[in-house]
């Protein structure tokens, strides 16, 4: 079991955002948190990447609360929003920084970025800009790039597919679905047809609550759709 | 309907929304504001008393009409760094019913909104009206006034003309501060002369008083060149200064430190390529003249090093107060992914701390043409030097760790006060009081030498003990942050 939450909680003032009592997820799981604005998935991602404190409960990683220590960072990568990229840099300084962390050397990045040219879609490298003066589409794929690059045994992504041109979205899906190893993916996205896509599990939430938690089959498209009209 | 330009920009400043939050750090702003027109107005105010003691055995006016191109360049160079162009604040406009004409005046009037269309006014004219006069009569102020208000024109819309052209660059600011300092160096040593060729030419308006419209008419010319320019180029993307192309960089020097170097170097990245970081460092250059307000040659006979030392403190640290301030704050923007990344939080503080020292190391070393005063003011700087890199830079951190208020880096840098707080007023007393403390018995006791021993020791067993309080900071720093990644994120 790669991730464990327990009883976990976040209050603000006396408005509960999350509140989850038992999640498991098994190495090599695909899940999507599905929910409405507000339901509470960010600050869920933020909690299991240790930067907000829980008002209560704990995340365990491989075992061990993610609050407690470093070593879930060694095999986890995420990218939630522009927050996380360092926009004052070239797209080729912040890969170079990202894989000097992970004790990838300016070779191995560069041979990493080969494999994304598609992804990229020659809009990323060699274009003489800082990460700031990208479109926001073009920003989520450094970030979403720069967190596959670390070969992650866990990777979390916010909606990734927010901003992204159609094109990139359908090569992102294919790159998600067909990655190498037995990498656990955890995505939240407001696309229903994207998230029963690409996972083999959903969790629904709202109002901070896990709703329903169940394995995609051809019906679950339907199910989400009509859980949200109604 | 430029009234209507002028109130829209009025309310934009005043509804802004990253002006200060408190009101007490924009009344302590405000007086700021106020010393430095007061400093403006006494130097003005002062001239016929200060030109004689420095420029000693030189007729007055030939002193007075030396030093105008001087001031002249000096502000070229720093507007060429500081002064702004006003351009985002047209897009909303372009679009509308407005004639372009009406928007370029606009322009061109917000231009002038600058303190550095004020400062000549108030540093020239007091002397004009109280000796020019006397000398060479009515026409000739007249004169000197409207070259001096046609030169400060001309360097206006140059300035902007030039940066709308983009050809402007930090380095050329620095460029611009060594040629200044080659021709004072000549000046020294009575090879080429601008205090001269300036008293020649000011000398040439007092006789010939309508010569003075010569800069009128390269005012106009630069005015009507910049207009033009505007005309032809009304977009938005061409108004800006132009993108240039972006490059990677590798700052090699670091790399032997590792991981810290790797962190250090994306900090140093972090300063050099946004404008309010850029600031604070060129203005702890400024401040290195700090000195020569301070050390006077009664103070440096007497060892007074007491008095003294909050000016060495300030100089050769300065780079540790004015950026450690806001520490961790500048890096507001993406701290969650700093903290979300694989970056030992050890290694994070120690990049800190070896920025700190390179940059006071660099700073220092400048300071000491003080020696040019006094070996003793030498003496007194490494010790503040030793204070800095051993204690300041402890203090800094430290307090850090209680810091946070976001700062949006890439908002202009003066008159910006987001992310002020009463930390930043507060950091000043545990820094600059400690070594003075320290100093302070040994000054009773006459053997003011001891004292400077003293502090120089302090700072040395500080800097031994690095280890223990990298180790105390990162400690704090786990426990706080996620309140420092909560307030950033707001």
């Amino acid at each position: 079991m790669i991730l464990e939450v327990n009883k976990l909680k976040k209050v603000y003032g006396d408005k509960t955002v999350v509140n989850i009592d038992h999640i498991q997820i098994q190495q090599g799981e695909t899940i999507g948190l599905v929910g409405n604005n507000g339901a509470g998935k960010t600050t869920f991602f933020r909690m299991l990447l240790d930067l907000i404190r829980p008002s209560e409960g704990e995340v365990l990683s491989k075992g061990k609360n993610v609050a407690d220590g470093d070593e879930w960072k060694n095999y986890t990568a995420s990218f939630l929003d522009e927050g996380f990229l360092i926009d004052y840099l070239t797209p080729e300084e912040y890969f170079t920084f990202i894989g000097s962390l992970n004790n990838l050397s300016v070779a191995d990045v560069g041979s990493y970025l080969t494999q994304y040219a598609e992804f990229f879609n020659g809009e990323i490298l060699n274009s003489w800009k800082y990460i700031r003066d990208f479109s926001k589409g073009n920003q989520n794929k450094v970030g979403i790039a720069a967190a596959l690059m670390q070969k992650p045994e866990l990777l979390i992504l916010d909606e990734p597919f927010a901003n992204l041109d159609p094109t990139t979205q359908i090569r992102l899906k294919k790159i998600l679905k067909e990655y190498p190893g037995n990498m656990t993916t955890f995505i939240s996205s407001h696309d229903l047809n994207h998230v029963t896509d690409v996972c083999s599990r959903i969790i629904l939430v709202e109002k901070g609550k896990v709703i329903k938690d169940f394995k995609t089959d051809e019906n679950t498209l339907k199910e989400l759709e009509n859980y949200f009209s109604t | 309907m430029l009234s209507t330009f002028l109130s829209h920009q009025r309310k934009s400043f005043w509804r802004s929304r990253n002006r200060g939050g408190s009101i007490a750090t924009q009344v302590l702003m405000g007086f700021f504001m106020l010393y430095f027109l007061a400093v403006a107005v006494g130097v003005g105010l002062g001239m016929t008393v200060f030109l004689p003691k420095i420029f000693k055995g030189v007729d007055i006016i030939t002193s007075f009409n030396g030093i105008i191109l001087y001031y002249f360049a000096l502000d070229f160079v720093m507007r060429l760094q500081l002064q702004e162009l006003p351009t985002l604040s047209i897009i909303p406009y372009l679009h509308l019913k407005v004639p372009k004409s009406k928007i370029i005046g606009f322009l061109n009037i917000k231009a002038l909104f600058s303190a550095f269309n004020l400062w000549p006014i108030l540093l020239f004219f007091p002397f004009i009206f109280m000796e020019i006069a006397d000398e060479y009569g009515a026409f000739a102020v007249l004169m000197y006034i409207i070259s001096i208000l046609s030169i400060t024109l001309f360097n206006n819309y140059l300035i902007l003309y030039i940066k709308r052209k983009s050809i402007t660059n930090v380095y050329y600011t620095l460029v611009g501060f060594v040629i200044i300092a080659i021709f004072a160096a000549f000046e020294y040593f009575k090879l080429i002369s601008l205090i001269s060729t300036s008293d020649f030419v000011f000398r040439g308006i007092g006789e010939k008083p309508y010569l003075g419209f010569g800069f009128t008419i390269a005012a106009l010319a630069i005015f009507k060149l910049n207009s033009t320019f505007l005309y032809n180029n009304l977009y938005v993307e061409e108004l800006g200064a132009k993108q240039e192309k972006k490059v990677s960089t590798d700052y090699a020097f670091l790399n032997r430190f590792g991981k810290v170097g790797e962190l250090a170097a994306l900090e140093l990245k972090l300063i050099l390529r946004h404008k309010r970081s850029r600031s604070s460092i060129i203005l702890g250059f400024f401040f290195l003249l700090y000195g020569f307000m301070f050390y006077r040659e009664k103070l440096i006979n007497s060892d007074s090093f007491g008095t003294m030392m909050f000016a060495g403190i300030f100089m050769t640290g300065v780079s540790i107060i004015i950026y450690g301030q806001f520490m961790f704050a500048w890096q507001s923007a993406h701290f969650d992914g700093l903290l979300s990344n694989k970056i030992n939080f050890k290694n994070f503080i120690k990049a800190k701390f070896l920025l700190f020292t390179i940059a006071s190391t660099i700073i220092s070393l400048l300071s000491t043409f003080y020696g040019f005063l006094s070996w003793k003011l030498v003496l007194m700087h490494f010790v503040c030097y030793l204070y800095n890199i051993g204690f300041g830079t402890v203090i800094v951190l430290y307090l850090a760790t209680y810091n946070y208020k976001r700062i949006d880096i890439t908002k202009a840098a003066s008159f910006n006060y987001q992310g002020t707080g009463a930390t930043q007023w507060l950091l000043m007393f545990p820094y600059a009081l400690t070594p003075i403390l320290i100093y302070l018995p040994f000054s009773l006791l006459h053997i003011p030498y001891w004292g400077l021993f003293t502090v120089g020791i302090f700072g040395i067993v500080m800097l031994l003990m690095r280890g223990f309080w990298v180790n105390l900071i990162t400690a704090k720093f786990e426990k706080q942050r996620y309140k420092i990644a909560e307030g950033f994120r707001e």
